[in-house]
């Protein structure tokens, strides 16, 4: 209630992260971890065989993972936490203050991780000979730190999701150590190298080598990244065990949202065929049949990104209408504000929409839309909130308002007074009928211009 | 800004300490912050001199530093980390404010700096090109970082001055006057230091022959230069007056600057070159004591804020106090509660309109103008339930479900129809109907309801456009009481009036005339 609210157009605010963080999670898991995984696997290869392939294939798939991580990835990591910072700031400052520790070291291991991967880049051509083994260290060096940095920060998410004691004991421990961290971080890191198999086995097949190399390391490639595909139905069976059963139950609309969700042999079907074609790309490779890897690898990979997308996309919906459960609503508003919020109201204490002085109807409508709502709905965009209450009644929006949580249990309740929920509903019905033109809907508090009238 | 609650007060250092480190840190990110655009600049200008300058190519200057850029940016990405934690946690309210204030450009800068990293680095390490194209991917690139630390500062800027907040909410993502220009030449300082610091890096680190410190060295020095009238626009345009302790600093700054110039223009006079010894402690001083003006000026200015605002949030959270433990049991009964069975969907989604026994009198019918139907009543087929069930009933407050997925759906149509007999035939009419009021009431339902229910009781082209229209009578019914009353009373809310003014056996026989159009 403390900050203005921003509300980004079309994609809408909690799609937005999520793409931001979609993007860093492949390029974290896939080329950070999973992709110089082989890079320093195959450098130690070349190294003990003496093999200058194994050498070149390291280093060509090094310099590709390294200008994406360091271009890509990291800016997508930190810039999760800028998109939050401008559309979550209740939500990111409660994480950071709960791990503030973490956070802290969380930028040590990730300066030393990064400083490590420059070293060993920049090295490459200086540490040859008997010093090639020091660099193969190096590698592995970078490995751990990357490891650790994973395990920070699954400890965050994992909390995020089941922070199981902590709303009542508020310690580090408990909330760093939930029932999700460890499944989840493994899930994470079976992801990692299988993804980053996959853009090595990419590389690998898609670039010139001789024959008999790209058969070796096609084969070497493939059963690692069979071993890890086989491993995720395992590690999501796990993890999926210690989710707290109400927010499970949703699982098959949350990913297939409710464009599909009448239709879930979708979802079954599509992991089915993911499933499948990982395996036998990873097969191919394996049985030294390159040309056939070739065809299914592109593939693979995009089935493998959709996967990814859908694994977080259901985690945040799982997570229901919490963004910390047990601490604060993905409104915003803590636990223990909605009662508050339901006897004195929303709008008298909504600072920034008070110190704007524009409170008509339709305004504080908007106000109400874009503190309740505004982090999945938007208007005219992703998730249309018009949409949504199309063709119901203004009392039948006003009934649901009261009911949203125990009638939707992912979404988050209406904080505010029986008037207040009065006044969001005339504003829902009147927006669905296309009677209220916002002239900024990216911005209600503070609302930039007029509100115009049909 | 008068609220904040507890987790946001909890400052996990004592001030100094979190001051102390944000000072380090930020230093230390600002370092290479510096050194990132000096060598973005310095690259795309050697290019562009060795290309169509004149000056020899053989030095590689622009390669050189261009190869170097990985690493800068790289740190510079890294290294901020720790002063954005340690920002957002000592002034989490200014911070917050000034990134929500100005959301688009805030969020933008990220991919601005995919957009200058991935190029930069590309051409850097990677793919060969023609001269051409290289200029036009560097000059994006440059004009893509360049613009970043002009999001920053703008961010800052309003995270400091909390009494323009109000202006630049109004103005819709702009700078009111004063702080625009504070703004500008607060950046275009940052560009002067880009040049001195990514200049001196060059000139030490990347530079091999004495031809390319020498072609170097002019940017160290006009660098410095222009620091002094730009440094001076940026005094001038501060929005607070600076207390002594902050001139003082300031002044140690300006007095390292001079030394540097010093320095600088005797090596250039006696043709020696600089060393790193006494070029390195001149330029940290003036980077340290530039810094430390920041943050004195921006403690000056944050603090009374955050302290005012810490007050008040102490007294929110003794008014939201009594509500923890309340707050908490209801988190800890709703999470083990599963929406795994049709009961459970049913209590919960559908109980407090239709009622918990179905019967339309949940405790939210009083608040819905067309009341909710008695469920135990219907008499319908499997695809109608569902199709209701997904698409809500239009202008009533019967919303679709598709929240539910098609198993949950199915459930529910189970349980309703296991318990209710929703899709059960709607039973004998309890009451004789003698054929002529049959007859009546077939002729009164082709005068009357066929206007709107349509002659086979499939609608009619005017009820379409109701709002609800009226339920299809081919496989929708109700049982024999509750349609004898709605015959009687009418459907409150809707188009249906009442046609109690019919005798009892005319309405019993409206009913048994609207079963007639089920298919048996």
């Amino acid at each position: 209630m403390e900050f203005p609210l921003f509300q980004v157009p079309y994609l809408g605010n909690g799609m937005t992260i999520g793409i931001v963080a979609v993007v860093h999670v492949l390029i974290s898991h896939g080329l950070a971890i999973g992709a110089m995984t082989m890079v320093v696997l195959s450098e130690y290869l070349g190294f003990r065989d003496r093999n200058p392939d194994w050498e070149n294939f390291s280093r060509g798939l090094l310099l590709r993972a390294i200008i994406i991580i360091t271009g890509v990835g990291a800016v997508t990591g930190v810039g999760i936490w800028v998109t939050t910072s401008a559309l979550s700031p209740r939500g990111i400052g409660s994480l950071l203050r709960v791990f503030y520790w973490p956070w802290f070291m969380e930028w040590l291991v990730f300066v030393t991780e990064l400083v490590i991967l420059l070293v060993y880049y920049f090295t490459w051509d200086r540490w040859t000979g008997v010093q090639k083994r020091r660099h193969v260290y190096l590698g592995a060096g970078y490995l751990l730190m990357s490891l650790g940095s994973a395990s920070l920060i699954t400890g965050i998410l994992g909390f995020m999701l089941t922070p199981d004691g902590w709303p009542w004991e508020q310690t580090l421990s408990s909330a760093f150590f939930n029932p999700t961290f460890l499944p989840q971080l493994l899930l994470r890191l079976a992801i990692a190298l299988t993804l980053g198999s996959l853009f090595a086995m990419a590389y690998l097949l898609f670039s010139r080598w001789e024959p008999r190399f790209r058969r070796e390391a096609g084969r070497l490639l493939g059963r690692i990244c069979l071993v890890a595909v086989v491993l995720i139905p395992f590690l999501i069976w796990w993890y999926y065990a210690v989710v707290p059963s109400r927010y499970k139950t949703h699982i098959i609309y949350g990913i297939l949202t409710s464009h599909l969700s009448q239709h879930p042999g979708v979802l079954f079907a599509a992991v089915a065929i993911a499933l499948v074609v990982v395996l036998a790309c990873a097969g191919l490779a394996w049985g030294r049949k390159a040309a056939a890897a070739r065809v299914l690898v592109i593939p693979a990979l995009v089935l493998s990104v959709v996967f990814v997308f859908a694994f977080e996309r259901s985690r945040e919906f799982m997570r229901g209408p919490y963004l910390i459960p047990g601490y604060l609503y993905a409104t915003n508003v803590l636990l223990q504000e909605k009662p508050f919020l339901d006897q004195q109201g929303l709008l008298p204490n909504a600072y920034w929409f008070n110190m704007l002085g524009q409170d008509d109807p339709e305004n504080q409508g908007a106000f109400l839309l874009a503190q309740n709502c505004s982090a999945c709905h938007t208007i005219g965009g992703l998730n249309d909130i018009r949409t949504r209450v199309k063709n119901r009644s203004e009392d039948g929006i006003f009934v649901y308002l009261s009911h949203i949580n125990e009638m939707v249990p992912f979404m988050p309740p209406f904080s505010g007074t029986e008037a207040e929920r009065r006044i969001l509903a005339r504003f829902l019905y009147r927006l669905a009928q296309d009677r209220i033109h916002l002239s900024a809907p990216s911005r209600y508090t503070p609302l930039n211009g007029e509100v115009s009238h049909e | 800004m008068n609220r904040l609650f507890d987790l946001l007060l909890a400052k996990p250092l004592p001030e100094a300490w979190l001051q102390g480190l944000l000072f380090f840190a930020f230093t230390l990110h600002l370092l290479f912050v510096l050194i990132t655009l000096g060598t973005a600049i310095l690259a795309v200008f050697f290019f562009v001199d060795f290309h169509w300058g004149g000056r020899s190519r053989e030095l590689l200057l622009d390669r050189r530093i261009l190869r170097t850029f990985m690493a800068h940016k790289s740190l510079a990405v890294v290294l901020g980390v720790a002063p954005l934690l340690l920002m957002q946690v000592a002034f989490a309210t200014s911070f917050f404010t000034a990134t929500n204030l100005l959301a688009p450009y805030w969020m933008f800068f990220i991919a601005l700096l995919i957009i200058a990293f991935l190029s930069f680095d590309i051409l850097g390490h990677g793919i060969e090109t023609h001269h051409r194209y290289h200029l036009a991917i560097a000059l994006l690139a440059l004009a893509a970082l360049l613009l970043v630390p002009g999001i920053l500062v703008a961010v800052l800027a309003t995270a400091e001055n909390s009494g323009q907040w109000l202006a630049i909410a109004k103005g819709g993502f702009r700078l009111p006057g004063p702080l625009a220009w504070h703004w500008l030449f607060r950046f275009l300082h940052i560009l002067g230091a880009s040049l001195v610091m990514g200049a001196v890096f060059h000139y030490f680190f990347t530079a091999k022959a004495a031809t390319g410190r020498a072609a170097l060295l002019p940017w160290i020095s006009a660098g410095v230069l222009l620091q002094v009238p730009l440094g001076l626009l940026l005094y001038t345009s501060l929005l607070v007056k600076p207390d002594p302790i902050i001139q003082a600093v300031l002044v140690v700054g300006v007095v390292g600057a001079v030394l540097l110039l010093w320095v600088i223009f005797g090596a250039v006079r006696q043709g020696a070159p600089l060393t790193l010894r006494t070029v390195l402690p001149l330029v940290m001083l003036v980077l340290v004591a530039m810094l430390l003006t920041r943050q004195l000026l921006q403690n000056k200015q944050l603090l009374p804020l955050e302290k005012t605002v810490a007050a008040n949030a102490r007294e929110y959270g003794q008014v939201l106090e009594p509500h923890v433990a309340e707050a908490l049991s209801a988190y800890r009964t709703a999470l083990p509660f599963s929406y795994n069975n049709a009961e459970t969907i049913f209590l919960q989604s559908c109980a407090f309109c239709h009622g918990k026994n179905a019967d339309g009198r949940g405790v939210e019918a009083k608040n819905l103008l067309i009341p909710p139907e008695n469920l135990t009543a219907i008499r319908t087929t499997r695809p109608y339930l569902y199709h209701i069930i997904l698409s809500g009933v239009s202008g009533t407050g019967m919303g679709y479900f598709t929240i539910y997925d098609r198993y949950q759906v199915d459930d529910l149509m189970a349980y309703l129809a296991r318990k209710y007999q929703v899709f059960a035939r709607p039973g004998d009419i309890p009451h004789p109907i003698a054929p002529p009021a049959l007859a009546q009431a077939e002729a009164t339902y082709a005068k009357t309801c066929a206007a709107c229910h349509g002659p086979d009781g499939g609608g009619s082209p005017v009820s379409r456009g109701f709002q609800p229209p009226p339920p299809d009578l081919r496989i929708y019914s109700l049982v024999p009481q509750r349609a004898f009353q709605v015959i009687t009373q009418g459907y409150p809310g809707t188009m249906m009036p009442g046609f109690g003014e019919f005798a009892e056996e005319v309405r019993w026989g409206l009913v048994k005339t609207v079963y007639g159009k089920r298919p048996e």
